[in-house]
C-alpha cells in the first residue's frame, strides 16, 4: 500500500513500537489440591507476585456436591494467612484459576473447584506436579482426575516450572 | 511474559552466548544436499549461529563448512576455485582443504612448511537424509550422527525444503508447537491443500476451534496433546513433538506425509526454516512430490534462484483481501507456509515478550521457554549435555489417533509416538 507510511518490521521499524502497558494486573487464583500440594503452593507463594492469590486447602459443605453449579454451592478455600474464604467468591473474582496437584495425591476436589469455574465461566488450568518417587501410573491417575475439568493440563517438571507458568501468565 | 534477560538468553545464539553454546551441542541441518551436487560444484555461503562459513564439495565428493574468509587477507572465498581437492582463492592463490586446513601458498616455498601453520575454522558436514548436517561444538563433545526419522527413511519417501525466515528462530519455534492456531490460521486449507485434504480429521479440527492441551516431558523435548471432542465418548488426540532445541512434528492427517519443521538461527534476526515431508513406509507420489515443489502444504513458492519466498516481507506477502473476506484464506496469505511466516515475521525480527499476555492454552510455550533456559543454564554451569542431543530422543513421531476420554494420551499413545521403521503412521 503505497499510501502507508510503514512497513513490515524491520529492526529498525521495530523501534517504533509504542510504548505502553497493553494490560491491566490480572487476577490468578493458585488451588492447592491436597496437603503434598500445599507445600508446593506454600513454596510458590513466597516468590514475587504481582497479585495472584494463593490457597493450600478446600472444603465444601455435603450439598456442594460435583455438578452443582447453582448459586447455593457452598465451598471454602484457606488462604496462606489461615483465614476461610469463600471459594465461589474467589472465583468469580479470577481471571483464571491455577489448580496444583501432587500426582498420586487425591485430587477429586478438583470437581468442586470446576463447578464454580463453570458458574462464571472461568478458565480452569491443572498442574500435575510429580514427587521424586512418583511413578508412571500415579501421574496417569492425576491427569485422569483433573482431564475432565481443566482446558489446560500439564505435568510439570517441578516446583521452578510452577514458577515459571505463574510468571508467564503474570500471576 | 517473559523477563528482558531471558528473552535474550533465549533469542541471542552467537558465539559464547549461553543458547549458542547449547545449539552448538546438536548437529543441525545446514543446507540441502542440492545445493552442493557434485564434486568441484560452486562453494555457498552460509551464515549459522551467527558466524559466516562457507561450504564446498571437493573433487573426490569430500564436504567441507570452513570459515567464509581467507587467512591470508580476508576475503570472501566464495569466489574462489574449487579444484584439485580444495578451494583456492582467486587474490593470492591460497588454498584451503575441506577441513580448513591450507594446503598451498603460492608466494612460499613448499619446504618453509608455512601452509601447514595456517588453518581456518572448520566444521564438519554430513550427508543424511537429502540434508547436509552440521555440528559447531567443541570436537570432543560430537554426538553421535542424527537419527531423526524424516532424514533415516529411503530418498524416495522423504522430501525437504528450507525458506529464509526473517525473525529470530525462537518465535518461528513457537509457531511450530501452537497448534491451537490451526483452526484458525489455516483454516481455509484444511480442506483444500492436496497434502492436508480428504482427512477425517479435518473435520474434528474445524467442529472443534477450542481443543484442550495437554502437556507432558518427554525425553529430549515436550509432547504437546491437543485434544478435540470425538464421537462415543473419545477424543480425538493431535500430538505435537518437540525435540530440544528446535525439531518439531507436525500431527499427520490421514495417509498424507507426515510433515514438521526445524527451526535454525541464521543469526539473532533471521532463520532458517526448514520444512520436511516423509512417509514411513511408502515412496512419495509424483503427485505430493509435485504438489511440495509448488509450495504447497507446509512448503513456499520462491523467488526463482534462491530459497527465499516468493510471497515476503517486500510485497506485503502477496496479501489477497478478496480471498481472505471469501474465506478462501483466513489471513488472505497463500500457503501454510507462508501463512505462518509472514505473521511471525510481522511481529519484528525479535518479539517484545515482555508485552505479551500469554493465556492457558499457551503452556506448551511456556514449558518449552523453560526446558531450553534450564538446559542451557545447566549446559553452560555445569557441562551438562541437554536433552535432544541424544539421537535416541530423535526417533520419536507425531500421532493423530482417538482415545477413549479416560485413557491419557502419554499412555494411549506409547507406540504411536515412536519412529519404527517400516510402520505406518499412527493417523485418522
Amino acid at each position: 500500500m503505497l499510501s502507508e507510511s510503514t512497513r513490515m518490521s524491520s529492526a529498525q521499524e521495530a523501534a517504533y513500537r509504542i510504548q505502553y502497558p497493553n494490560s491491566k494486573k490480572r487476577a490468578v487464583k493458585v488451588i492447592a489440591l491436597d496437603k503434598m500440594s500445599a507445600r508446593i503452593v506454600d513454596e510458590v507463594s513466597r516468590m514475587e507476585w504481582n497479585g495472584a492469590t494463593f490457597f493450600t486447602s478446600l472444603s465444601f459443605a455435603a450439598k456442594s456436591k460435583p455438578g452443582d453449579t447453582s448459586e447455593g454451592m457452598q465451598a471454602w478455600l484457606e488462604d496462606l494467612a489461615g483465614k476461610t474464604q469463600d471459594l465461589v467468591t474467589e472465583v468469580e473474582n479470577a481471571d483464571f484459576v491455577v489448580v496444583i496437584t501432587a500426582a498420586g495425591e487425591d485430587a477429586r476436589a478438583v470437581s468442586v473447584i470446576a463447578d464454580a469455574c463453570a458458574l462464571h465461566n472461568k478458565t480452569l488450568v491443572g498442574l500435575v506436579v510429580p514427587q521424586s518417587q512418583t511413578s508412571d501410573e500415579q501421574v496417569t491417575h492425576s491427569l485422569n482426575h483433573l482431564r475432565p475439568f481443566t482446558r489446560m493440563l500439564v505435568v510439570a517438571s517441578g516446583i521452578d516450572y510452577v514458577e515459571a507458568m505463574l510468571h508467564a501468565l503474570r500471576a | 511474559m517473559l523477563k528482558k534477560e531471558q528473552s535474550d538468553l533465549l533469542t541471542q545464539t552467537g558465539p559464547g552466548t549461553p543458547m549458542g553454546e547449547m545449539f552448538r551441542a546438536y548437529w543441525m541441518p545446514a543446507l540441502l544436499s542440492e545445493e552442493l551436487p557434485e564434486p568441484d560444484c560452486p562453494p555457498v555461503r552460509i551464515k549459522l549461529l551467527s558466524e559466516r562459513l562457507l561450504a564446498f564439495r571437493d573433487s573426490e565428493g569430500k564436504l567441507g563448512l570452513i570459515d567464509e574468509f581467507c587467512a591470508h587477507r580476508g576475503v570472501s572465498l566464495w569466489f574462489g576455485r574449487n579444484e584439485e581437492c580444495g578451494l583456492r582463492c582467486p587474490y593470492h592463490g591460497w588454498k584451503f582443504d575441506v577441513t580448513g586446513q591450507c594446503v598451498e601458498v603460492p608466494s612460499e616455498p613448499v619446504e618453509s612448511g608455512y601452509a601447514k601453520k595456517i588453518k581456518l575454522k572448520s566444521y564438519p558436514l554430513i550427508e543424511k537424509g537429502g540434508v547436509l548436517w552440521t555440528y559447531m561444538g567443541p570436537p570432543e563433545k560430537q554426538p553421535p550422527e542424527p537419527e531423526y526419522e524424516f532424514c533415516s527413511v529411503p530418498l524416495n519417501q522423504t522430501f525437504t525444503t528450507k525458506r529464509i525466515q526473517e525473525s529470530n528462530w525462537l518465535q518461528a519455534m513457537e509457531g511450530g508447537i501452537d497448534s491451537s492456531h490451526v483452526s484458525w490460521l489455516h483454516r481455509g486449507d484444511l480442506s483444500s491443500d492436496p497434502l492436508f485434504k480428504g482427512s477425517v480429521s479435518n473435520q474434528y479440527n474445524m467442529k472443534d476451534l477450542a481443543p484442550v492441551f495437554e502437556v507432558v516431558d518427554s525425553e529430549g523435548g515436550l509432547l504437546i496433546g491437543a485434544r478435540r471432542n470425538a464421537e462415543d465418548d473419545q477424543y480425538y488426540w493431535r500430538i505435537t513433538p518437540w525435540v530440544m532445541p528446535c525439531y518439531t512434528g507436525v500431527p499427520p492427517r490421514g495417509d498424507h506425509p507426515m510433515h514438521g519443521h526445524f527451526w535454525v538461527p541464521i543469526d539473532d534476526h533471521n532463520c532458517w526454516a526448514w520444512s520436511y515431508d516423509y512417509h514411513p513406509t511408502r515412496p512419495l507420489t509424483d503427485g505430493e512430490v509435485t504438489a511440495m515443489k509448488n509450495g504447497k502444504g507446509i512448503h513456499v513458492k520462491y523467488v526463482p534462484g534462491t530459497y527465499i519466498p516468493l510471497a515476503n516481507k517486500t510485497n506485503d506477502y502477496l496479501i489477497n483481501r478478496e480471498a481472505q473476506k471469501a474465506g478462501r484464506t483466513f489471513s488472505g496469505v497463500e500457503g501454510i507456509g507462508m501463512q505462518d511466516a509472514s505473521l511471525q515475521e510481522s511481529m519484528g525480527p525479535i518479539v517484545d515478550r515482555t508485552k505479551e499476555n500469554l493465556v492457558g492454552c499457551d503452556n506448551g510455550i511456556i514449558m518449552a521457554r523453560h526446558r531450553l533456559m534450564k538446559a542451557a543454564k545447566a549446559l553452560v554451569e555445569k557441562g551438562i549435555t541437554p536433552p535432544g542431543v541424544d539421537p535416541a530422543h530423535h526417533k520419536v513421531r507425531q500421532a493423530a489417533l482417538l482415545l477413549k476420554r479416560d485413557v491419557p494420551f502419554k499412555d494411549g499413545a506409547k507406540e504411536a509416538l515412536k519412529a519404527k521403521k517400516g510402520v505406518r503412521q499412527t493417523s485418522v
